[in-house]
């Protein structure tokens, strides 16, 4: 009888291997094309409903937070009570389209500590607290939402920074868009309105897209000739009405046509205040590629920034530049391949404010857990000396003149004393780029500012850095200091 | 020394449960509660009173059943807890009745050893019929004991005791009683059934008169199917029966001819029975029939392919959008928490179990005990492929749940009995 029985009993472990087949047949062969179902709701209701922590500003302004469905109360949903005003520096957490900014950078310490990974598992057993971790962002909401309504229906970005701590006090870039809409069912929908929309709403323009930076690029120019002793701001240049590019037919020629000064000569205290192309052409090859990429990379460029996400190197090209006079012409009033961000040129106009000395920008200050008290904080990091201090200190004079009588004059905020830089760099069809850089008050600075405006047909074909940038500048100054 | 080790298997599986009660915990918000410590109170109260029992009562039966099957019932609670904590509550009552009756099971054959079950095989026949037509008591008459009519089946009797309501599937009961009958009935017919085989070919059919047992199975089945609507019973049943009595006489012919006899019946069925026909649609097409009968199905392959090789964790998966998670889809419901980690590991238990049940059955020397061992088995193992079986689309739903690990007082009791007989008839055949 133990014959039969065993042939049944092999028959019940064949059945029963081909259940383990089966199993593996769909845990493993079949496991991804079943998890990512149109109809498989899962994957989206599992990233939805957990709870994410805080985002505050110092002030205590609340930019992100989870608060109970109303419909399901074991689950949460987020919400951004700022809408536009913080959408690309807090970016969104959304369970169809991925996540953005500091929602994204910060996701680590911003989930719920409920997953059960081996280390949520310990700290469960102990007793810990398992809600998640929060962080405070270093911006004032005043001036933040004044960034973005001051840029109005233009496109482009302001960065603003503290010069001696390197923290963001405004980081918005225009046009902006609500990241709420982001967070429903139809979020794969809405997100593709927005990336079909010409003007970018997506696109932070102020750290994730590179500009030529313009006139602006001649603080870092004559930092580096005043560094090296090889111009002082009374030392004449020839003043043409075009200056010829050595080696080449092409010709540089300043923004009114006009010579910089009386057409004999010019000198550099002149040329920067009146943003003479001429002149920091003929300066830019005197000084060379070399001289003007060991500032330039002091001041941030040609390196990855250690900034809460990844953002592209700004460019100035030493080795390409040292073999071809023309280029490195052109390049010098921050054209031809030059490359920044608005948040690399407001660290160029920080490091002038601080005494010479570039600092890594930071939008966070510390991450805290529930309980309020902190877990991580964030440091003042140096990323170095720039230029001398007093190279700094002359250049905040040239700075500063360019405010009070140079092409930067609208940036000027009353009872106060503003150091600034304006540029008006090539766009894309006829459409200049404005941009300032500047900072308030040269006594003791507290901002350092980059404003963009990228050029479109809103800020029109004539538009200027002195036009366009420098008035919201002005704005943000007056803001901040009336604090 | 084996008995140590099975002690602290126990002990180890009812800390496992207690373990996920307080993960499921964690993950919706929670931490150690008085659910994680009355787990395991409970769990070690009802299979602390088995193992005294066996102690008690069967003192040489084999160690290597209880612990895979505390961890089953481990498991399974983990599922049941997360997916409907208050159902939990009642499965751990339900757990402990089921043990108090495991245990009374082994007291009451310590007396007269299981050979009175062959004995009284004919009464308990009685009584199995009995219990099966329990629940088509009329539900509204006064008296205290009414039967319930749930979905469409009469599966369900109310025991109304004035302060509570107990509900119970009497079949589930039933189910052991047929099987106790069966090894009984064939043991005593076993020669007879054996002999006198007509040959045609390879295979041995049996005479005709031989057949008559076959056939008032397979009528059985079909009254259960049509009366009661009970699908999973009507096929546990008969293909139990033909196991058995293929197991006790060797003849191939009743395989073949059971096996006919099932598909005719199948056949008929998805042909005569809507209910039958709507599992049938949805085993071979759940996802063209997403929106009605495929759905669970459906859901129950979306949850395996989701919780992939490990699972989203206890309390971290989304089990509960498979319609009757904690009865028929527990499986699913495992695979999707606990990944292909938990769903091997739950077969390989099962495997362990059933492998015991057979070794168990291999070394019994009198047939009754030999036979009975094998039917308990087969019926374990018949459900456990059944179940699994439709959750993996192998056979169409038929209603069977999980053994040991599905929500269910009434299942949980009679798999509960069929553990005891098996340790029992293990301590009877011990050398």
């Amino acid at each position: 009888m133990n014959g039969p029985i065993r042939r049944v009993a092999i028959g019940v472990f064949v059945c029963m291997s081909l259940l383990l087949a089966g199993v593996t047949w769909y845990q493993v062969v079949r496991a991804d094309e079943l998890r990512d179902d149109q109809r498989n709701p899962r994957p989206l209701l599992l990233e939805r409903g957990k709870e994410r922590g805080l985002i505050v500003t110092a002030d205590g302004t609340i930019l992100a937070r989870s608060i109970e469905d109303p419909e399901d109360p074991r689950s949460f949903v987020r919400e951004y009570p700022e809408g536009p005003y913080f959408a690309h520096l807090v970016g969104y957490s959304s369970f169809l389209v991925g996540s953005s900014g500091l929602e994204g950078a910060y996701a680590p310490d911003l989930r719920s500590r409920r997953d059960l990974t081996i280390s949520d598992l310990v700290a469960a057993l102990l007793g810990r607290d398992l809600r998640p971790n929060s962080i405070e962002v270093t911006t004032d909401t005043d001036l933040q939402r004044a960034a973005l309504d001051a840029l109005g229906s233009n496109r482009g970005a302001v960065v603003a920074l503290d010069p001696a701590t390197g923290a963001v006090l405004a980081s918005v870039s225009s046009p902006s868009f609500d990241p709420s809409l982001l967070l429903g069912n139809d979020a794969a929908e809405q997100f593709d309105i927005l990336l079909d929309d010409p003007t970018r709403p997506l696109l932070d323009r102020g750290t994730r897209e590179i500009y030529p930076p313009g006139s602006t690029f001649k603080t870092v120019v004559a930092a580096a000739a005043l560094d090296t002793g090889t111009a002082e701001p009374g030392t004449t240049f020839e003043d043409p009405v075009e200056f010829q590019l050595p080696g080449s037919n092409a010709t540089i020629s300043n923004a009114n046509g006009r010579p910089c000064n009386d057409g004999q000569t010019a000198t550099l205290f002149e040329a920067f205040v009146r943003s003479c192309n001429t002149i920091f052409a003929d300066l830019s090859i005197q000084l060379g590629a070399v001289d003007i990429g060991i500032t330039a990379d002091a001041l941030g460029f040609n390196q990855d920034i250690d900034y809460e996400w990844e953002i592209p190197q700004a460019v100035w090209n030493t080795e390409e530049l040292a073999q071809d006079a023309a280029a490195l012409g052109q390049s010098g009033i921050g054209e031809r391949d030059v490359r920044a961000t608005p948040l690399h040129m407001a660290m160029v106009a920080a490091a002038v404010a601080n005494d010479g000395v570039a600092v890594t920008p930071h939008a966070v200050s510390r991450v805290f857990d529930p309980d309020g008290s902190t877990a991580e904080e964030s440091e003042v990091s140096e990323l170095g000396r720039a230029m001398s201090s007093e190279t700094a200190v002359i250049l905040t004079q040239m700075m500063e003149r360019v405010v009070t009588e140079g092409t930067g004059r609208a940036a000027a905020v009353p009872g106060v004393r503003v150091a600034g830089k304006t540029g008006t760099s090539t766009g894309s069809e006829d459409f200049p780029n404005p941009w300032f850089i500047g900072f308030a008050p040269v006594d003791d600075p507290t901002i350092a500012i980059a404003v963009l405006i990228e050029g479109s047909e809103t800020s029109g074909e004539s538009a200027s850095g002195g036009s366009v940038a420098a008035p919201i500048a002005s704005r943000l100054f007056e803001v901040w200091l009336s604090d | 020394m084996e008995r140590r080790a099975e002690a602290i298997t126990t002990a180890a599986a009812a800390l496992l449960a207690a373990f996920a009660v307080s993960l499921v915990n964690f993950a919706n918000g929670g931490s150690v509660d008085a659910q994680t410590g009355l787990t395991f109170l409970v769990f070690l109260l009802a299979f602390g009173t088995i193992f005294v029992a066996v102690r008690a009562f069967a003192p040489r039966a084999t160690p290597l059943l209880i612990p895979p099957v505390v961890a089953l019932v481990a498991i399974g609670f983990l599922e049941i807890y997360r997916l409907a904590p208050e159902r939990a509550g009642l499965q751990r009552w339900w757990l402990l009745i089921a043990a108090a009756t495991a245990a009374l099971t082994l007291m009451l054959l310590a007396r007269g050893t299981t050979s009175i079950l062959r004995r009284y095989r004919n009464l308990i026949l009685l009584l199995s019929i009995g219990l099966m037509l329990l629940p088509n008591l009329p539900g509204d008459w006064g008296l205290p004991l009414r039967g319930l009519e749930v979905n469409g089946s009469r599966l369900w009797i109310v025991l109304d005791l004035r302060f509570t309501e107990m509900q119970f599937q009497p079949a589930e009961l039933a189910k052991l009683g047929m099987v106790i009958f069966f090894a009984g009935y064939l043991a005593d017919h076993q020669r007879a059934l054996r002999e006198a085989h007509r040959r045609i070919g390879p295979i041995r059919l049996p005479e005709p008169r031989q057949l008559i047992p076959l056939m008032l199975a397979w009528g059985g089945s079909i009254v259960i199917l049509i009366w009661q609507r009970d699908l999973g019973a009507s096929v546990l049943l008969f293909a139990g029966f033909v196991l058995l009595l293929y197991a006790a006489t060797g003849a191939t012919g009743y395989l073949v001819a059971g096996g006919l006899m099932t598909l005719t019946g199948a056949a008929a069925a998805a042909y005569l029975f809507d209910h039958v026909q709507r599992r049938v649609i949805a085993w071979l097409a759940p996802f063209e029939h997403y929106q009605d009968e495929g759905f669970q199905i459906a859901q129950g392959l979306f949850a395996l392919g989701t919780g992939s090789l490990t699972g989203a964790g206890p309390g971290l998966g989304r089990p509960d959008l498979i319609p009757n998670a904690s009865t028929d889809f527990i499986f699913a419901a495992v695979g999707e928490e606990l990944g292909l980690a938990g769903t091997v590991a739950v077969l390989a238990l099962f495997a362990l179990v059933m492998a015991v049940g057979f070794g168990i059955s291999f070394r019994s020397r009198d047939t009754f005990r030999k036979l009975l061992a094998a039917g308990l088995t087969f019926a374990l193992a018949v459900q456990v492929f059944l179940i699994v079986g439709g959750v993996l689309r192998f056979v169409p739903l038929t209603g069977i749940t999980l053994p040991f690990m599905s929500y269910g007082g009434s299942a949980l009791v009679g798999n509960m009995v069929l553990l005891a007989l098996l340790l029992r008839i293990s301590h009877e055949e011990a050398t």
